[in-house]
């Protein structure tokens, strides 16, 4: 007996000349509509949740007062002194800290190639703790000098990792495992060092490390907003390169990328904007976790706009700012609202990363 | 003169070499096939021609010029790698994918030109790839997977490709399908094209030159009737087989003996 064979018949597909090209285009610009849509709404997001910010507390404030007296436009002494005197300041801090967060935690993620891979759990933002908690704890300092410490000790522990977790260049995974275990040192020093502290200290230390951005000096927000302007256009301007660099060292290099100068100089940017960020608003968990993948999920899956996630990262800092100030009935420090909405997110991230194998 | 050709080459990751001392000359305008056992560093070979590893020693020579003068980007443009395990994020579509091949033809301003569009979708229609372009590469199958990568290769579009097991996963089929492509491609554009294959029989058929490595070194080269041959197959592979003539190309195959 012979094997029956059931023909397949299959009609040859002959596509028209250029009927590729023309889906492909067709795709594209749906990309860049969807990525300007996404990026517009986003800035609006963030501008309404900034005026917001300043219109609400015990003297409420109409958003034509505040826009107007925050653009100079209209002299009212007492308006002015409580928008440009007490609320700019922080509602400054938030979105410039957050711009910060989001647009660095992204540029970690895609770099390492890893969701979990944000400065947060790589001991980056332990390396600033221990600095400002040293500083506060054995010098008695505060205000800038805190800044400036939590900046230096933020670089000091990115190089200190980038030296631990170099082997022929920096894999993704073996720089998340170093930075994790770089964190845990730090932080059981930090730790030791609190229960050294007088109570002040450690009063002034202990609400350092929750993080708030209703902190910030003039001069700190100075130092940050001109670091911004620099580093956010120069960290758009290398994600066409970081496009590259996800696609691992090999396909990258024989694209023609120079794989360890781009991640150096990614790297460094990213480190900067984080340290500046801890630096000026202390340890502000979660946000620069999750603001790649909710930009992620705006403009589409691994489309890694950091400009996107910058905005998120802006309009999460300045919600988490009202959350915590003005819709408890106790302030709280921002650090606090954004710990709280935060690790559920890491729960789920670590639950489904496992599952999916793709945590490496 | 040759376009691409290594001279004393020695590569290695850890202390010992793998490739030792090694010259090879890549014909252009073929398509050779590099065989070998597991880890007898084709691999290694291909990445040192592509300047992925740093040569230990020697030199690798591109249009008459050391690879190492040369910049990373110039020598993107000619010459492109699909690597043997690539890596791409999640969530990654194949247009993205495949778009991303383009990146050495562009500037410091993503601006996307017809011949880029073109490129991408001829490598696309070639691969058989175009009704993908919207699906999430995750959600492929490993064939059409593979496919995929083979079409951001060809994106680059590069006059030599070399192509690190590029019949990995693919079905009976798709592995003619796409060495006839290499064929095309040679044929019509004058491509350099050397593939890391594993199916003696279809390198057999398919390519012009054969480059069979032991041991990091290059144990015979040349046509596949000159070749494969049983002593040969029994010296690389460690296997007994006996050579046959292919009835419908009249190259050599081998099957196994005993
Ligand atoms: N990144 C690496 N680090 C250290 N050793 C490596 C590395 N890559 C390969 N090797 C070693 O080099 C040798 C040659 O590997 P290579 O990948 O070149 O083999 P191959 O011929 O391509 O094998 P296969 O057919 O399995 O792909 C192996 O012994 C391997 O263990
Ligand atoms: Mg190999």
């Amino acid at each position: 007996m012979t094997a029956m064979i059931t023909p397949v018949t299959e009609t040859p597909q002959v596509r028209e000349a250029g009927a590729t090209a023309r889906a492909l285009r067709a795709t594209r610009r749906r990309r860049a509509v969807r990525a300007l849509t996404a990026t517009t709404g986003l800035t609006a997001v963030v501008i309404g949740l900034f005026v917001l910010t300043m219109m609400v507390g015990s003297f409420r404030l109409t958003a034509q007062e505040v826009v107007t007296s925050v653009l100079h436009l209209a002299d009212n002494p007492s308006v002015d002194f409580v928008v440009r005197g007490l609320r700019l300041p922080t509602a400054l801090s938030a979105l410039t800290v957050g711009l910060a967060l989001g647009s660095s935690g992204t540029v970690f993620q895609q770099l390492l190639r890893n969701p979990l891979a944000s400065p947060d759990f790589v001991g980056i933002t332990a390396g600033a703790s221990l600095a400002a908690v040293t500083g506060i704890v054995l010098f008695q300092v505060g205000g800038l000098a805190v800044c400036l410490l939590a900046l230096g000790g933020a670089i000091a522990a990115a190089l200190l990792m980038y030296v631990l977790a170099w082997r022929d260049g920096v894999s993704g995974y073996r720089f998340i495992l170093i930075g994790i275990g770089v964190a845990v040192f730090f932080e059981g020093i930090t730790g030791y060092m609190l229960t050294r502290a007088e109570l002040f200290e450690a009063r002034q230390a202990m609400h350092w490390l929750t993080g708030s951005v209703g902190q910030a000096s003039d001069a700190e927000l100075k130092l940050l907003s001109a670091a911004l302007v620099v580093l956010l256009p120069l960290a758009v301007l290398l994600s066409r390169r970081l496009r590259v660099l996800e696609l691992g060292d090999d396909s990258a290099r024989a694209l023609g990328a120079r794989v360890e100068r781009t991640r150096a100089l990614l790297l460094g940017t990213a480190v900067l904007l984080v340290a500046l960020a801890v630096a000026v608003a202390g340890p502000i968990v979660f946000v620069a976790l999750v603001a790649g993948p909710i930009a992620n999920r705006l403009l589409g899956p691994a489309t890694g706009g950091i400009a996107a996630a910058a905005l998120v990262g802006a309009a999460l800092l300045l919600s988490a700012d009202l959350i915590a100030v003005h819709l408890l009935p106790t302030p709280l420090p921002t650090g606090v609202v954004t710990g709280a909405v935060g690790a559920p997110y890491l729960l789920w991230l670590l639950a489904t990363t496992n599952r999916q194998g793709a945590g490496g | 003169m040759t376009r691409l050709r290594a001279e004393g080459l020695t590569l290695g990751y850890d202390a010992q070499p793998i490739v030792r001392d090694l010259d090879v000359t890549v014909l252009d305008g073929k398509v050779t096939a590099i065989v070998g056992a597991n880890a007898c560093g084709k691999s290694t070979l291909l990445r040192g021609l592509a300047r992925l590893l740093r040569p230990r020693a020697g030199t690798v020579v591109l249009d008459g010029r050391a690879m190492a003068e040369l910049s990373t980007l110039e020598v993107a443009k000619v010459l492109g790698l699909l690597p043997q395990a690539p890596v791409a994020p999640d969530g990654i579509t194949v247009a993205d994918l495949v778009s991303r091949g383009r990146y050495p033809h562009q500037g410091w301003f993503r601006t996307w030109t017809d011949r880029d569009h073109d490129a991408v979708a001829r490598a696309l229609d070639a691969t058989d790839t175009a009704d993908l372009v919207d699906r999430p590469l995750r959600q492929l199958s490993g064939g059409q997977r593979q496919r995929v990568w083979v079409a951001m290769a060809l994106a680059q579009d590069t006059d030599l490709l070399l192509l690190d097991e590029p019949t990995t996963f693919l079905d009976i089929n798709h592995q003619v399908e796409l060495l006839r492509l290499l064929r095309k491609l040679n044929g019509e554009s004058g491509k350099t094209i050397v593939a890391v294959l594993h199916d003696i029989n279809l390198a057999s058929r398919y390519c012009d030159h054969i480059i069979a490595m032991a041991g990091g070194a290059i144990v015979a080269e040349g046509s596949p009737a000159e070749v494969i041959t049983a002593e040969l197959i029994a010296k690389v592979f460690g296997l007994e087989c006996v050579v046959l003539t292919d009835p419908v190309a009249g190259t050599p195959i081998i099957v196994p003996a005993g």
